[in-house]
């Protein structure tokens, strides 16, 4: 198991400027930093993999999708910049290395609105077919999809892993599997061992947050559970901690994180990276 | 041992009546009817009430944008004040024990004042709240909401530093299961933290569904009510998966919160009563 750190848990959003994160991360322990590309014009991935080789930190891409960028959206310029912007984060991916696109691709984050029967099916059936778009082009590349869950508050389209497997039966591309995360998924699974189990081999990623996203093992999840579910499932891939700055920019509202949830980024980020090898590895 | 409620929040507008011999069936001791004086008729809740061996245990008080006590605007602050004052006289008429009253409303994510501007008016209106709330010889409680639904007061702790700042012996705080599950680190430590000023309860699973749906542990968060002693009413407060619930119910959806959840419910709490 390969455990990362996600730079939104220190800057919003990464840039040239930013690049200062591999040598943090790496001195704390972390085999990957997930970098989340915000806003396109900022990242640079000859530099990122330059940076990455240089330190011997792997990158894995993760997506943010603010409410231009959303291929189930009502209007049709919204869904084609959703698409595009999937497709600059597979280009990245395959530029810096990172075998993976992750995040909530579905949908814009934030956007909570309660639709009737034939408007949800509208919805989804856009969804399908402009991931089938998308998982295409990352599969000419070999890079896959990691499609996460939100909870309510968050999306009305996935929120649990059940969700999640109606909507990869319906794509139907091998490629395109789970992110799924312990902040999310403590809110909307009756059972975290069990979700974990359903999601099986369509696990790609794995976000390991606190339920109250702050450091992973000081708080109520019950990570022995966890443990057991992914080993019965033979996972071994990557296990991220994802938390985010006060100052995060691009969906800021969605997430909704008013204070500072460690006593600093770093304490955050290197107690959790003991507690997860201490009990992953 | 503990004493049982349940919020008629979930219940949308079916009649009161129909709410409370729902709750007398399922061997409920009380009902905690929602802060809208209007949208009851006093004579009825009282003789549902009587007929059915149910008491009004609490009012929970629907804080929207016009009902806030840190709006810049004094009118909306009045108006707050004025809607606390009314929804306190219905619960005196009904014989409730605990109102639940909050400085900022629902959904509400971002300050209009700075925030020791902000702070100061939630401890003057919290202070007028428990001053009205004295004379009719109410309690009031603070609720925390989690971040998706209020940006101040999501934890416990910060329940009880404001608490403690309006000084007044009916003040307190309250927990919701539910809200504790994604901001607490330990559920039963945060109800212990409270010690007795903690006045009332709101029981449901982590995904909100009724306690023993999901993965909340309650045996020890009923351990932990037990040590301090706590008198108070558990009340459920159970609502659909949704960032707007009530639009779910007011569609006629999530009819398994009626008769199956509320039964459900109580079921796992006394199972889990046994336990501690």
């Amino acid at each position: 198991m390969k455990i990362g750190a996600s730079t939104f848990i220190w800057v919003s959003p990464f840039s040239n400027d930013t690049f200062h994160l591999f040598s943090k991360v790496k001195k704390m322990g972390f085999d990957i930093l997930e970098i989340c590309v915000e806003n396109p014009q900022t990242i640079d991935p000859v530099l990122i993999r330059q940076a990455s080789l240089a330190e011997g930190v792997e990158v894995l891409i993760c997506g943010a999708f603010g409410m231009d960028r959303d291929i189930s959206a009502d209007d049709e310029a919204t869904r084609l910049n959703g698409i595009n912007y999937i497709k600059c984060c597979i280009d990245i991916a395959a530029e810096v290395g990172s075998p993976l696109v992750s995040g909530p691709m579905y949908s814009a984050t934030g956007k909570t609105r309660l639709l009737d029967p034939i408007a949800k099916k509208k919805q989804i059936s856009l969804a399908v077919a402009n991931m089938r778009i998308v998982a295409d082009y990352a599969d000419q590349v070999g890079i896959s999809l990691a499609v996460e869950p939100l909870n309510r508050y968050e999306t009305d389209f996935i929120n649990t892993v059940d969700q999640g497997l109606d909507f990869f039966d319906q794509i139907g591309k091998d490629n395109v599997g789970f992110l799924i995360d312990t902040f999310h998924m403590n809110i909307e699974e009756k059972s975290i061992g069990e979700a974990i189990r359903r999601a099986d081999k369509k696990v790609f990623n794995f976000h390991a947050c606190a339920n109250d996203r702050g450091t992973p093992g000081v708080d109520h999840l019950n990570w022995i559970e966890i443990k057991c579910a992914l080993e019965q499932i033979g996972y071994d891939r990557y296990m991220v901690i994802e938390s985010f700055t006060t100052e995060i920019t691009e969906i800021a509202r969605a997430v909704s994180q008013w204070r500072p949830l460690a006593s600093s980024a770093d304490m955050l980020a290197s107690e959790g990276i003991k507690f997860l090898k201490k009990t992953f590895i | 041992m503990f004493k049982y409620s349940f919020d008629t929040l979930v219940y949308g507008d079916e009649p009161v009546r129909k709410s409370i011999e729902r709750l007398a069936k399922f061997g409920y001791d009380a009902v905690e009817l929602v802060g809208e004086a209007e949208k009851y008729s006093i004579p009825e809740v009282r003789s549902a009430c009587a007929d059915n061996g149910i008491v009004v245990s609490s009012l929970c008080s629907i804080f929207d944008a016009e009902r806030d006590m840190v709006h810049p605007d004094p009118k909306v602050r009045q108006n707050t004040l004025d809607y606390v004052q009314k929804t306190l006289e219905f619960g005196a008429e009904v014989g409730a024990s605990v109102v639940i009253v909050r400085p900022s409303p629902c959904m509400k994510t971002a300050p209009l004042a700075d925030a020791v501007t902000e702070h100061a008016w939630a401890v003057e209106n919290m202070r007028k709240s428990a001053e009205m709330a004295a004379k009719l010889n109410l309690k009031i409680v603070i609720e925390c909401w989690n971040r998706y639904e209020a940006y101040m007061l999501n934890r416990l702790d910060q329940a009880l530093a404001l608490a403690k700042e309006v000084n007044m012996p009916n003040c307190g705080v309250m927990g919701d299961t539910f809200h504790m599950c994604l901001e607490e680190l330990d559920l039963a430590a945060a109800f212990r933290s409270c010690g007795e000023m903690l006045y009332h309860v709101h029981l449901a699973d982590s995904n909100r569904a009724a306690p023993g749906i999901a993965h909340l542990d309650f045996v020890p968060i009923l351990k932990a009510l037990k040590d301090i002693n706590y008198q108070g009413y558990l009340s459920f407060e159970i609502l659909p998966a949704a960032a707007d619930p009530f639009a779910v119910l007011s569609n006629g959806g999530a009819t398994e919160f009626l008769d199956p959840y509320t039964k459900f419910g109580i079921d796992h709490m006394k199972k889990c009563e046994k336990l501690i």
